[in-house]
Formats: C-alpha cells, sequence, structure tokens
C-alpha cells in the first residue's frame, strides 16, 4: 500500500519542479501528458506489486476495500466540516483500541473492549451462519427473524423462570440452536419441496417471525417503562457477574469463547470432513454434486439447519448480552451486519473472525464518537456499506490485476527503453 | 364490534393504495430481470427514491403556494430520478464490475438505508437546523371519482383515491407498451433470454441491460414515494418495510410478466387491507395490528410454495454476459 500511495504525489512533485519552456503551452501539456502517463504507470505498478499475488489476495483485497472505502468517507466527512482523522480516532476510543480522553467511574480502556467483545459476538455467530449457508451455495438473509425468534423463546421459556445459572444458561444455548435450526431447516424446505428462492421466503419468514413475536410482546411480555420486552433474570442472562478488572469492572460475556470456538470447528467442518465438502460440492455445483451421488436436499436442508443454529446463538447472544431486550417491531440491525462480515470475510469461518472484529468496532466505536466529534453515528453504518460496495468489486479488481500483470511482464521483457511507450495502457 | 360494521370500502381503497405501489416497483424489477440482471435492490432503490423525493419537498417548503399540489407531483419526478441515480450503481456493479449480482443487490440495500438515514439526519441537523431523523411531506389529497364511484360495491375503489394512483396507472401501462410492444422492449427481454441473438444482432447488450436497470430504479423510486405519502406522510428510514422484497416475491410469483404480476400485487394488497379491518374484530388489543402485517407475508409464501413451481425465470438471469460463450 505505502508504495503506490507514495509514488503518485512524488511524480507530481517531480512535474512541478521540472524545467520546462514556459511560452509554449503546448510543450508544457505535452510533459504534464507525460508525467500523468509515468503517474498512472507506477500506480499501476504499484498496484500490481502490492495486490497482484493471488496467494495473499483474500487478505490484500478486503485491506484494499477498507482503505478505499475509509477514503470515501473521508471526503464525504470533510463535506460535512469535520475531520476524518478524529472520526476514525473517535470510532476507535469507542471500541477501546484507544485511550479515551477521560473515563467515567468503574470504566477503563479494558471495560470498553469487554463491551466490544459482547458486541462482537453475536455478530460472529450472524456472520458464521451466513457463511455456512454461502458455502453450500444458499443465501441467507433470514439470520435477523432467526435472532428475534430464538430470543423470544429462550426469554420467555428460561429467562422468565426461576433457574440457576448453571441450568439457565446452557438451556439458553441450547433452545437458540433448536430453535434457529428448525426456522434454518424451514427456508431449506421450502427450497427444496418448492422451489421458493432463499432470499424470498427468508424476507418473508424474518417478518412473520419479527410481527409475531411483537404481537406477543405488546399483548403479554410487554416492560411498562421501556415498552420493551421484559427482560430475562440475571441467571438467564449471557453475562457473567461483575469481574474486577484493576480499577474497573465489567461483566465477561459468556457466549465470546464459543463463538470462536465455532468459527474453528466450523472450519474444520467445512474443510475436512466429508459432510463439509458435500456441502461446498453441492454449493459449487449442484449438478455436478447430484452425479456424485450427493443428496442435495438433504445437504440443503442441513446447511440450512447449522446456519440457522448459529443465526439463533447470534440472537441469544445479542438479546440477552448485548442489549437489555427486544424491541417490538424491529429487525435487528445484526442480522444484516452479519452478511457485510461474511462478505468481507470472505465466505470463510475464520476470515469472518477478523472482519466481525472490524464491524464491531464500527458499531460499538460510533455512539462515543458521535458524542465526542459531533458527526452522526450512522457514519458507522456507511463505512460498512462502502466496505462491502468496494468488496463487491473484489473479483473484478482481481482480474484487472491478472490483466495488468501480464501485460507489465510483457513490458519488462522487451527493451527497457521501450517503458516510455508502454504508458498508454490505463 | 361485529362483521357487518367493518368498513369494506377501506379493504378495497386501502388495499388498492397498497398493490398499485408495489406494482410500479415490481414492474422495475421486471424490467432488471427480463434483461438478465437479477435485481435484490428494489428495497434500497425504493428508499433512495422516496429519500431524494422528500429532500426536494423538504428543501422547497416556502418556495410555492400554501396548499399547492405541485410540490407533491414534482416530488415523484425526483424520487423516479433518485431511484434512477442509485440504481446505476447497481447497474455499474453487475455490468461493468462483474460482481455477484445478489451480493450487489445487498450490498445496495445496505448502502442505501445506511446513507439516507445519515444524510436524513445531517442534513436536518445542518441546513434545516433540527435534530429531526424524517422530512415532513404534506398530506395528499385524496379525491372521490364522479359518476365511478356510485356504482355499487366496486365504486367504493373511486372514493377517497389517492392522486398518485393515477400516476401510478399512467405510468405502468406506459412501461407495459414500452416491455411488450416497442423495439426496446423487444431487446430487454431479449438480453435476458439469449443475449447472444441480441448481441449477433448487432445490438449492444450490456446497453440495454444498464438502461432496464436504470428504470427498475425509477420506477421503484416512484413507488417508494407513494408508500411515504401513504403510509406515513413523511420519510423515515421506516419505510425499509421489506416491501421491496414482497414486489420482487409479487413478480416471481407473476411469472416475470406484468399483467400477472399486477393480480399478485392486488392479492397482496386485499390481503393486507382487510386483516387489517377484519382482525379487531376479532382482538379488540392494539397488538394485533402486528399480526395483521404478517398477513401479507404469509399469503406471499403460501402462493409461492403451491404455485411457485411452474415458474420460468428469464433463462439468462442471474448470468454475466460473456461474448465468448455459446
Amino acid at each position: 500500500m505505502t508504495k503506490n500511495s507514495g509514488a503518485s504525489p512524488q511524480d507530481n512533485q517531480q512535474q512541478d519542479h521540472e524545467p520546462h519552456d514556459q511560452r509554449d503551452p503546448r510543450h508544457a501539456l505535452n510533459s504534464l501528458n507525460k508525467s500523468l502517463d509515468k503517474a498512472t504507470r507506477m500506480v499501476t505498478q504499484g498496484l500490481v506489486k502490492g495486490f497482484g499475488n493471488e496467494r495473499w489476495q483474500s487478505l490484500t483485497i478486503p485491506l484494499l476495500a477498507i482503505f478505499l472505502s475509509l477514503l470515501t468517507i473521508s471526503v464525504v466527512i470533510l463535506i460535512f466540516g469535520n475531520n476524518p482523522f478524529d472520526v476514525f480516532r473517535g470510532l476507535l476510543a469507542g471500541a477501546g483500541w484507544w485511550p479515551k480522553e477521560n473515563y467515567g467511574g468503574g470504566q477503563s480502556q479494558l471495560t470498553d473492549l469487554v463491551g466490544l467483545a459482547t458486541t462482537l459476538t453475536p455478530l460472529l455467530f450472524g456472520a458464521l451462519g451466513v457463511v455456512v449457508a454461502l458455502r453450500a451455495g444458499l443465501f441467507n438473509i433470514g439470520v435477523a427473524g432467526q435472532m428475534i425468534l430464538a430470543a423470544f423463546l429462550a426469554t420467555v421459556l428460561v429467562g422468565y423462570s426461576d433457574m440457576t445459572a448453571w441450568l439457565a444458561r446452557p438451556l439458553v444455548f441450547l433452545i437458540a440452536i433448536a430453535v434457529g435450526a428448525l426456522a434454518g431447516a424451514l427456508i431449506g424446505f421450502l427450497k427444496y419441496r418448492f422451489n421458493i428462492h432463499e432470499v424470498v421466503s427468508s424476507i418473508m419468514l424474518n417478518n412473520i417471525f419479527m410481527l409475531t413475536v411483537s404481537y406477543f410482546i405488546t399483548s403479554s411480555h410487554q416492560d411498562p417503562v421501556s415498552r420493551n420486552m421484559r427482560a430475562a433474570s440475571a441467571d438467564a442472562r449471557l453475562l457473567t457477574e461483575p469481574v474486577q478488572l484493576g480499577e474497573a469492572s465489567a461483566r465477561l460475556p459468556v457466549g465470546f469463547l464459543l463463538a470462536l470456538i465455532m468459527a474453528f470447528l466450523l472450519w474444520f467442518f467445512l474443510t475436512k470432513t466429508k459432510q463439509g465438502f458435500e456441502m461446498t460440492a453441492v454449493g459449487k455445483s449442484p449438478k455436478a454434486a447430484q452425479y456424485a451421488g450427493i443428496k442435495i436436499g438433504r445437504t440443503v436442508i442441513v446447511a440450512m439447519a447449522i446456519s440457522g443454529a448459529m443465526g439463533g446463538l447470534a440472537g441469544v447472544t445479542h438479546y440477552m448480552a448485548s442489549v437489555p431486550s427486544i424491541a417490538p417491531g424491529v429487525l435487528p440491525g445484526v442480522g444484516f451486519d452479519a452478511i457485510a462480515v461474511a462478505f468481507l470475510g470472505n465466505a470463510h469461518p475464520l476470515g469472518a473472525i477478523l472482519a466481525s472484529t472490524l464491524i464491531a468496532t464500527l458499531v460499538s466505536g460510533a455512539t462515543y464518537m458521535s458524542s465526542i466529534v459531533g458527526v452522526r453515528q450512522e457514519i458507522a453504518a456507511l463505512i460498512t456499506g462502502m466496505i462491502l460496495l468496494f468488496t463487491a468489486c473484489g473479483g473484478y479488481l482481481r482480474s484487472w490485476l491478472d490483466v495488468k500483470k501480464r501485460s507489465l511482464a510483457d513490458a519488462n521483457a522487451n527493451t527497457d527503453d521501450n517503458a516510455t511507450k508502454g504508458g498508454d495502457d490505463a | 364490534m361485529s362483521i357487518l360494521n367493518v368498513n369494506y370500502a377501506a379493504i378495497l381503497v386501502d388495499g388498492l393504495s397498497f398493490a398499485l405501489p408495489l406494482l410500479i416497483i415490481a414492474i422495475g424489477g421486471i424490467y432488471s430481470e427480463r434483461s438478465g440482471i437479477v435485481n435484490l435492490a428494489l428495497e434500497g432503490l425504493l428508499g433512495f427514491g422516496a429519500f431524494a423525493g422528500a429532500l426536494f419537498v423538504a428543501s422547497t417548503v416556502g418556495l410555492f403556494a400554501t396548499g399547492s399540489d405541485l410540490p407533491m407531483y414534482l416530488s415523484f419526478a425526483f424520487a423516479a430520478l433518485g431511484g434512477a441515480l442509485f440504481a446505476v450503481i447497481h447497474a455499474v456493479l453487475c455490468i461493468k464490475f462483474m460482481a455477484n449480482q445478489v451480493i450487489s443487490g445487498v450490498v445496495i440495500n445496505i448502502l442505501s438505508v445506511a446513507l439516507t438515514g445519515f444524510l436524513t439526519s445531517t442534513i436536518n441537523a445542518t441546513f434545516f437546523g433540527e435534530a429531526s431523523e424524517r422530512f415532513m411531506l404534506q398530506t395528499s389529497p385524496r379525491w372521490d371519482i364522479p359518476f365511478l364511484m356510485e356504482i355499487p360495491i366496486i365504486g367504493a375503489a373511486f372514493t377517497r383515491v389517492y392522486p398518485f394512483m393515477f400516476i401510478i396507472l399512467i405510468v405502468a401501462t406506459f412501461f407495459w407498451y414500452l416491455l411488450y410492444k416497442t423495439k426496446f422492449g423487444l431487446r430487454v427481454r431479449a438480453a435476458g433470454d439469449n443475449p447472444q441473438a441480441l448481441d449477433a444482432a448487432g445490438v449492444n447488450v450490456s446497453r440495454v441491460r444498464f438502461g432496464a436497470v436504470v428504470i427498475s430504479g425509477a420506477l421503484a423510486g416512484i413507488g417508494g414515494m407513494s408508500f411515504a405519502y401513504s403510509i406515513s406522510t413523511n420519510f423515515s428510514p421506516a419505510i425499509y418495510m421489506g416491501y421491496g422484497f414482497l414486489a420482487i416475491a409479487a413478480l416471481i410469483f407473476g411469472n416475470w410478466r406484468i399483467v400477472p404480476t399486477f393480480a399478485a400485487c392486488l392479492v397482496f394488497g386485499l390481503t393486507r387491507s382487510a386483516a387489517f379491518q377484519l382482525l379487531p374484530v376479532f382482538d379488540a388489543s392494539a397488538a394485533v395490528i402486528d399480526l395483521a402485517m404478517t398477513a401479507p407475508f404469509v399469503v406471499t409464501l403460501l402462493l409461492l410454495a403451491f404455485f411457485g413451481r411452474s415458474n420460468k425465470a428469464p433463462r439468462a438471469l442471474g448470468e454475466l454476459y460473456d461474448k465468448s460463450k455459446r
């Protein structure tokens, strides 16, 4: 990255200091053209050097997408009269990566990091759900609905009882997995049996689940003050008792380690087991998979069940840890951010860990940034959107780099003084 | 309250006022998908269109005489423009950058929600000096159509109608004609079914597809603006209610053809308004509205389950056009 971003300003400077005939405008234009050509060539060369290596492209291309989106967002922030670096520093500070100016009582940078882990957990679970489905060639945008349904049932069945924490918390996880898996399998079943595209059915089910849950909340489980669902008991919630961290104390998210372990388990499942291989095969080419004797229908339903189970886990770790309870009438944004995370992480379980850290940083840093810098916190969602936009162009960038790499190799194979002519390849 | 004094006229009018915006969005989807570009971006396009229209209304307050309906009509033009501009992103991503069309659609949706949310509150704070995340619109006038409203039973559909319903009927008829009766329409349909043949006939496939996607954005924008007037009389992020996806379900159910899609939209609209009017008869609590709102989604799923199997998508839908492929 440093190579090409450094190259073009240097080049422009050279052009400014170049002595040329002031009286002949054509000459000036000519030399300007030449140096522009040279600049584009150097940028191209830099890009190919930095991003042309196929082995690292699954890492370097998302990095480039992130850089480009931050660049674009900086322009937007500048237009509204703020300093982009203040915004980025505010986001990092809010998420605990950077020290804040001052901390309230019982808080520290460490508690902010714990808060980040709490936000990250449902995002990672959700993204893992999207990743499993993507591997099987399915697009699960039903994570939001699976989340809300699982969290609602877990709260009603366990959260309102007086079970001890050792019984309640495992039960919450089990209910989440079971409910989510059923809700996910339903989408797979509708696709396999009735040929309903999973995108359409999961959108319909999202709304059906959300509205039905919201009906039950407003009719019988509403908290009179917050208007949200009555919160689950502390023993059922997925946060530990306050733990002392230096001078500050925080409640640790119970699901965080589980989410990390799940990412590795899924990576193992998808890449090292027969079932996982069959799933990938169905995703790559259903016809070839069927010819090889893989049962398509079963694979689709199983993939969606696993995906839904992850969605359910995302639901309980969101509504029973990250936020107090379910707000009626709203689908959780996490369910859609999870899609962004999955794509950004290259549809890879381990990539999802890195990507969810980034998106969770944006989400949990937004409020603090907004209070310090005064830029609306929606900018965080905008950054996510821009990153996705540039990630979507990743495939094009790859083929572009491939073409450029070959043409540069050709140019280098020719004589060296030919290089000045090679500039017209932009 | 008994089943006898339910307002049946309201079922018809409300049903139509929901079905028609859905129809125009679905026609937009049909254009894009018939040209071979999957369009899951309708939700984002309708939202951005409504944003553009509402921004026009909010920024021209005071320029027009009070009570004038002109800004309302103009807002539909700006909504179409906004939707079309935003659709350019989808077209560029899918056609020029060869992005996965499903992913691109999702990206557009996420970007649209984020961008309109950010811009609405920032513009309100920076230029209008108020902390609000919505642009207010003036209430749309509602017309009683003389003579037609006196017809028994169906006459109810001609009382208290929104002007946008006529705008949509006119625009929809025009785009029906364009798709089925003109050279351009034939090219759009060919681009989605057999792009190689279209190319062989000397037509630029990418350009046809680009045009179709931009049209889909404009039409979705008009639909979004209608929802902004009929459902909430303002623009806020609450406009993203999943209606764009409902339009996709309608067009799949209508087999990618305009007239059957209209029928599907009518079914959704009437189910929705009937549920709104009828459910309170059985359950008087306010919460029941939520249950009523599930009706169109449940009906969609059931209809797709029973009738969706025979559907045939355009043959080249979702495929990149590659000249060298046969």
